[in-house]
């Protein structure tokens, strides 16, 4: 029971070459050219990851990774060949969870679906229900609700917010939250955290533009607000 | 066989643009116009001559003038005035007694002044200064032996008089002596006033001047302002309109010159980058499946293991290209934007030599610089650490290098720049070169070789532009303690933490 790769990338050789390292890397990987076959090949294989290239032909990658997303919360890598600003942040917004620029090293995305592939790590307590105003954590279900509703969060979002309610009140620092969440070391992309508290203000805030819960403290970090 | 020299056709040519004339001022002032002058000078320099020379011609015609004009008219009096007293001494003397004692009587009753009265072969004088001595000689024949009137300007006691001669019949004559005193009071102020005018309205010219030369050069500085901002990579800097019709020719080709050059840039640098992103996707391929034959490594034969390892190492080298090139081309289309944070610099410079090409390389941060904090995009400085590492570790020799954080300031100073120091132990860098070496695929010397074996050189230029961006600098240097090697020192700003 292999963890599957749905890569997605219409340049032929690219698409060869990456099956070949990833598949030394140990993943099982199907393939698709486009993003109208990665639709149909993501109903029938379930993958574990989804890798997508921005730049595809027909569907671009990020309206593919919305239409996954309508559906499902798993963990989806971006692949840009331009590491323009706008370009990252449209993919992270889009429903990526993280991103890498071409060429990459595939032990890198090795790496980078290893961390986010990982499961919660329970705290010293074992796993605690946290409730805090209309929102109800469930770390082991990997469930939240709202007001008795579950909240449909991605995996990493999920793991922002168990992570930030780990120490409610705490200051979080970019930086850590970037090790916790995602496994980067210090040179890691404040973006993925600056979008990801966005993406999940969006679902648990009431008014996402004046957060109660998910708080940002200005050059220091976010935390949780209970 | 006669050799016949070769025509000197530079002698034809016409020399272009060149005048060996010297400019109009330089010929005026010769050897005191030591500088050329510039234009606001020269235009400051017309209005005051202008001035000068229109007040002195205006001061010199009225002066002369009114000075004919009021000579003129003391003169007529004058002589009229000794017409009418000479014929009341003509009728006086045809009376009895015919004696000029009588008539000099009676002109003093008449209140005249300055007489003298020739009767009888000799002199009467009515005043005693005015004696016949004062008579000028000429005069005298003129009037008693030509028997003509006549008038001429003697200075009697250094005071300036008319004197006017009228002949009267008997081979008499009566003289009268006329001061031009008031006339030069009169003068005198008149040629005060004209001075003070003059002074006045030279000044005011320079002012004028003044004023004229500022409007006139402002669109010159406008344009130099312009051209500067352009130059400092403002491409989008464009001169206003103006309905101004002999400005607007400037303003008009300034503009198109700019847009030309904004295009071209832009240009460029759409090109590299363009070009760089298309070489990402064969890199893919290349990077990815030399991953592949790198984790079979040990089943390869030798020779293909070092063909592998010679691959390996290029496609490494060109990655390393692509990305610097695509960083390039952004700085020349003005395209980058700083993710700027604060940073601890110890940590921070901790961390970068850590991912570097040298992680082992010893970092000695001083007591002050632990407690530091600069503001930067961690990423991009990481790269100019990294890059100075690079270069350390391609032309520094085989050591180590020496990596030192150190705060510039005198310990009773606040910190306000630290230095990052990267000290190799190579041949160093030759004080004619140490520009060189930060220059883009900069070729020549030991730059050359410092370039042309790794990195394709641009990484040096990169980490000049990323520091400059920064707002610091980075140069190289001598080590500091006199062994021969390279010493690249960066200079950030930074602010220490108060507890």
């Amino acid at each position: 029971m292999g963890t599957r790769i749905l890569a997605v990338e219409d340049d032929e050789r690219i698409r060869s070459a990456v099956k070949l390292a990833l598949e030394d890397e140990g993943w099982i990987v199907d393939e698709a050219e486009s993003g109208e076959i990665a639709i149909e090949l993501f109903a029938q294989t379930t993958p574990d990851v989804v890798l997508i290239d921005i730049m595809l032909p027909g569907i671009d990658g990020f309206e593919l990774c919305r239409t996954i997303r309508r559906t499902s919360d798993v963990p989806v890598v971006m692949v840009t060949a331009r590491n323009d600003t706008h370009d990252i942040v449209a993919g992270l917004e889009a429903g990526a969870d993280d991103y890498l620029t071409k060429p990459f090293a595939a032990k890198e995305l090795s790496a980078r679906i290893r961390a986010l592939l990982r499961r919660i790590r329970p705290s010293a307590q074992g796993h605690v229900r946290l409730s805090f105003g209309d929102l109800e954590l469930i770390p082991e279900e990997g469930k939240v609700l709202r007001n008795g509703t579950e909240v449909h969060l991605t995996k990493t979002e999920f793991r922002l917010l168990c992570e930030l309610a780990e120490s409610p009140g705490k200051v979080f620092s970019r930086e850590s939250l970037l090790d916790k969440v995602w496994g980067y070391d210090y040179f890691g992309d404040g973006r993925l955290v600056d979008v990801h508290v966005r993406r999940l203000r969006t679902k648990v805030e009431i008014d996402p533009a004046n957060p109660r819960h998910v708080v940002t403290v200005r050059g220091l970090g976010y935390r949780l607000q209970t | 066989m006669t050799e016949t020299a070769a025509p000197d056709l530079a002698a034809d040519l016409p020399t272009a643009g060149t005048d060996d004339r010297l400019p109009w001022y330089r010929r005026i002032f010769g050897p005191l116009a030591r500088s050329p002058l510039g234009l606001r000078r020269r235009i400051l320099l017309i209005f005051t001559l202008g001035a000068v020379g229109l007040s002195a011609f205006l001061a010199f015609t009225t002066y002369t003038l009114t000075q004919s004009n009021v000579v003129q008219q003391r003169d007529d009096a004058a002589v009229d005035s000794a017409r009418r007293n000479a014929q009341i001494v003509q009728s006086i003397l045809r009376g009895e007694p015919q004696s000029s004692q009588t008539a000099k009587v009676a002109l003093e009753d008449l209140g005249v002044q300055r007489p003298l009265i020739w009767y009888d072969q000799e002199f009467s004088v009515g005043n005693g200064q005015y004696q016949k001595e004062a008579l000028p000689q000429v005069l005298v024949d003129r009037v008693i032996n030509d028997a003509v009137p006549a008038r001429m300007i003697v200075a009697v006691d250094g005071e300036l008089n008319v004197v006017v001669g009228w002949p009267l019949p008997n081979q008499s004559a009566y003289f009268e002596f006329s001061s031009l005193n008031e006339v030069e009071n009169t003068l005198d102020s008149v040629r005060l006033s004209l001075l003070l005018g003059g002074l006045i309205t030279t000044l005011l010219g320079v002012a004028v001047g003044t004023f004229a030369a500022g409007r006139a050069v402002r669109p010159v500085g406008v344009a130099a302002q312009a051209a500067k901002a352009i130059a400092g990579g403002r491409l989008d800097t464009r001169l206003e309109p103006t309905e101004d019709p002999d400005l607007s020719v400037l303003a008009t080709s300034f503009n198109d010159m700019a847009a030309a050059l904004q295009q071209r840039v832009e240009r460029d640098a759409r090109f590299a980058s363009d070009v760089s992103h298309e070489l990402r996707s064969p890199l893919m391929t290349l990077a990815a499946s030399v991953e592949v034959m790198e984790a079979r490594r040990d089943e390869m034969p030798e020779r293909a293991q070092a063909a592998l390892d010679l691959l390996h190492g290029d496609v490494t080298r060109f990655q390393g290209l692509v990305e610097d090139l695509l960083e390039i081309s952004r700085f020349d289309a003005g395209a980058i934007r700083l993710n700027l944070e604060e940073l601890l610099a110890a940590e921070f410079v901790r961390q970068a030599i850590a991912v570097s090409s040298l992680p082992e390389s010893k970092v000695t941060v001083s007591e002050r610089a632990e407690m530091v904090i600069i503001r930067g995009d961690r990423r991009r400085l990481a790269r100019v650490v990294a890059n100075l590492i690079d270069n350390a570790r391609l032309h520094g020799g085989s050591t180590q290098p020496d990596v030192s954080i150190k705060e510039i300031n005198p310990p009773d100073e606040p910190v306000s720049h630290i230095h990052i120091a990267v000290e190799d132990h190579g041949p160093g860098v030759p004080v004619d070169e140490r520009h060189l070496v930060f220059e883009r695929f900069a070729r020549g010397g030991s730059a050359g070789r410092r370039m042309s074996s790794d990195g394709a050189g641009l990484g040096l230029s990169l980490a000049d532009e990323h520091v400059r961006m920064h707002g610091g600098r980075v140069w190289v240097e001598d080590r500091s303690d006199g062994e021969p090697g390279a010493r690249f020192v960066i200079e950030l700003a930074a602010v220490e933490i108060d507890e």
